[in-house]
């Protein structure tokens, strides 16, 4: 009823998690039965460790939060010691999320992943993190450089490839195309929107970086329209994201035209919610006699 | 680390401002060590994306309190929390109090920050070790602890409406103690700690502090709740040796290693 598949890869469910909102899987093992996701998308890995940006890193907003945490992570090296194995251990599907600041250095992620023992079934390369100086966005709102990033990559890889999708974009629909064209398996959409907030009393910034990413439900209805212009304008498969806290959100996703979802801001408060939206959706499937989730997919009905 | 849903016993005003709920959550409770918190769900109503991390105040094996100001939108929802109601808690989080054998305790709380100390205060108590405990706030209207000189408690005011008046480290003339076999737990606003933190660098005493941070899970995967260390051994590359996580690495630093509170 639920299970999708995207090339040849089979998910149990179309239910992922954001790359960054799920850590690595083991922080939260004690939270939520792993076990029930379609699948953990991790947290962004780059070629060495990184610090991040100095604090304040987050703000809450009226539904929705600022980060700017600035690609922190124990780096490539110390990814595969230490957490692919637990990763590996687990019974859902792993996808792995790539940061880097030039061309080179997500090929060579890439490659230090696919030499390594891991059973991930694929990556998902992100050209869209607003909150580093170098390192994606260049990517991201250049047609000519996603689609020469996506091509080198593939080169490189037959796991599932992912290219996840900046909305601060003039056009999302001409970056979506220019990762098919290099090969992309999907892509995923959108990454955080940027924005920025001001303390009245100090007049400082609420973010170090001042400007950071917004996520949460303040950025569905923008999340919804990109995929609507994202699924008229390329035929791989989309997977959406952007502030789903719940199951009819799902719903909404699908119908806009995605094939799967990622749950990110929701889980840093209910990291349980997956498991709730899985019961939800499948007692609305039935009370509406939908067979298949993937029934619904693209299936809005647009007014002419 | 659990997801527990806890059940309201109490929520009363305790003084001027100050509020503590107890709270039915055996899981949480069994687990919890002096110096943790939990991360609470205000509301299933509860619109905003992040939860509201508050210090265990006190804990048996049965229940947990909490102490807490009504400052905003989170804190409202809880001081609504009626008798009986159902609260989404995760805890317990983030490391504990620990390292006072050798020394004389002394605990410092300055506001809702005496949550965690207090919780050590009862700890230390049960242990029958010797310790003070100092507790500061603005007026007297806002202390809810009695001072006693035999059993080592003070209170500090900004008035001096009671106990010593001015700053909360006012009180550490009030009784004699050797700062070299002394250690220094403390809890309360960063400009208190601050002052604390650099007292206890000059005059080279233990001391740990718990800091307060704002934070969207508590439990590492969000990674916002940044707290700057000295990180005296600089790699060019590195992960949490500068920017180390308040709600995994901490809450509770020692004055050496931190930049500021």
């Amino acid at each position: 009823m639920l299970n999708v598949k995207i090339k040849d890869i089979q998910f149990n469910n179309p239910l992922l998690t954001a790359s960054g909102t799920f850590g690595y899987g083991d922080e939260v093992k004690s939270l939520t039965d792993l076990s029930k996701l379609g699948g953990i998308v991790t947290k962004s890995v780059t070629l060495d460790p990184r610090e991040g940006n100095p604090p304040p890193r987050i703000y809450e907003t009226t539904s929705g939060m600022l980060n700017s945490i600035g690609l922190a992570n124990v780096g490539i090296d110390t990814y595969c010691k230490q957490k692919l194995p637990f990763l590996n251990s687990l019974d859902t599907k792993i996808i792995i999320n790539i940061a880097g600041s030039s061309l080179d250095e997500y090929v060579k992620v890439l490659e230090k992943l696919e030499e390594s023992n891991g059973v991930h079934v694929g990556y998902e390369i992100n050209i869209s993190c607003p909150n580093v100086k170098k390192g994606g966005m260049q990517f991201g709102v250049d047609c000519l450089m996603t689609e020469q990033l996506t091509k080198r990559l593939r080169e490189k890889t037959d796991k599932l490839l992912i290219m996840k999708l900046s909305p601060n974009v003039t056009s999302i629909q001409e970056i979506a195309k220019a990762s098919e064209n290099g090969g992309a398996d999907a892509v995923s959409a959108i990454n955080t929107l940027v924005g920025a907030g001001i303390d009245i009393n100090t007049r400082k910034p609420v973010l170090n970086t001042t400007f950071g990413g917004l996520s949460g439900p303040a950025i569905k209805p923008i999340a919804i329209a990109n995929i609507l212009k994202i699924s008229k304008a390329v035929s791989i498969p989309i997977i959406g994201i952007g502030g789903i806290s719940n199951y009819k959100d799902v719903i909404e996703f699908i119908l806009a035209g995605a094939t799967m979802i990622q749950l990110g801001t929701i889980n840093f408060s209910q990291p349980q919610r997956n498991e709730e939206i899985l019961v939800q959706l499948k007692k609305w499937l039935n009370e509406k006699n939908i067979s298949q989730i993937m029934d619904l997919k693209g299936a809005v009905e647009c007014y002419s | 680390m659990i997801r527990e849903i806890g059940q309201v016993v109490f929520n009363r005003e305790i003084a001027k401002h100050f509020y503590e709920a107890e709270i039915i959550a055996p899981l949480i409770s069994s687990k919890c060590k002096p110096g943790q918190f939990i991360n609470i769900l205000p509301s299933p109503n509860w619109k905003n994306v992040m939860r509201r991390p508050m210090s265990v105040s006190f804990q048996n094996d049965e229940k947990i309190r909490i102490i807490y100001k009504i400052v905003g939108e989170g804190t409202q929802f809880i001081g609504n929390w009626k008798v009986g109601e159902s609260v989404d808690l995760i805890g317990p989080l983030g490391n504990y109090w620990k390292d006072w054998e050798g020394y004389f305790p002394i605990l410092m709380g300055g506001g809702v920050g005496i949550a965690p100390i207090l919780n050590l205060h009862y700890y230390l108590n049960s242990q029958n070790i010797n310790h003070a405990l100092i507790m500061g706030a603005r007026t007297k209207a806002e202390h809810f602890l009695q001072p006693s000189q035999n059993d080592n408690i003070f209170l500090t005011t900004d008035d001096g409406s009671i106990g010593v008046k001015g700053w909360i480290t006012n009180a550490l003339n009030e009784f004699s103690f050797d700062p070299l076999k002394s250690k220094i737990f403390t809890c309360g606003p960063p400009l208190m700690m601050e002052a604390i933190r650099k007292l206890s660098l000059d005059k080279k005493i233990e001391c740990d502090l718990a800091l307060e941070r704002l934070m969207a899970c508590g439990f590492g995967i969000c990674q916002g709740c940044t707290v700057e260390k000295t990180n005296k051994e600089k790699h060019q590359h590195s992960y949490r040796s500068t920017f180390a996580l308040a709600c995994i690495d901490g809450p509770i630093f020692s004055s050496s290693e931190l930049v500021s509170c």
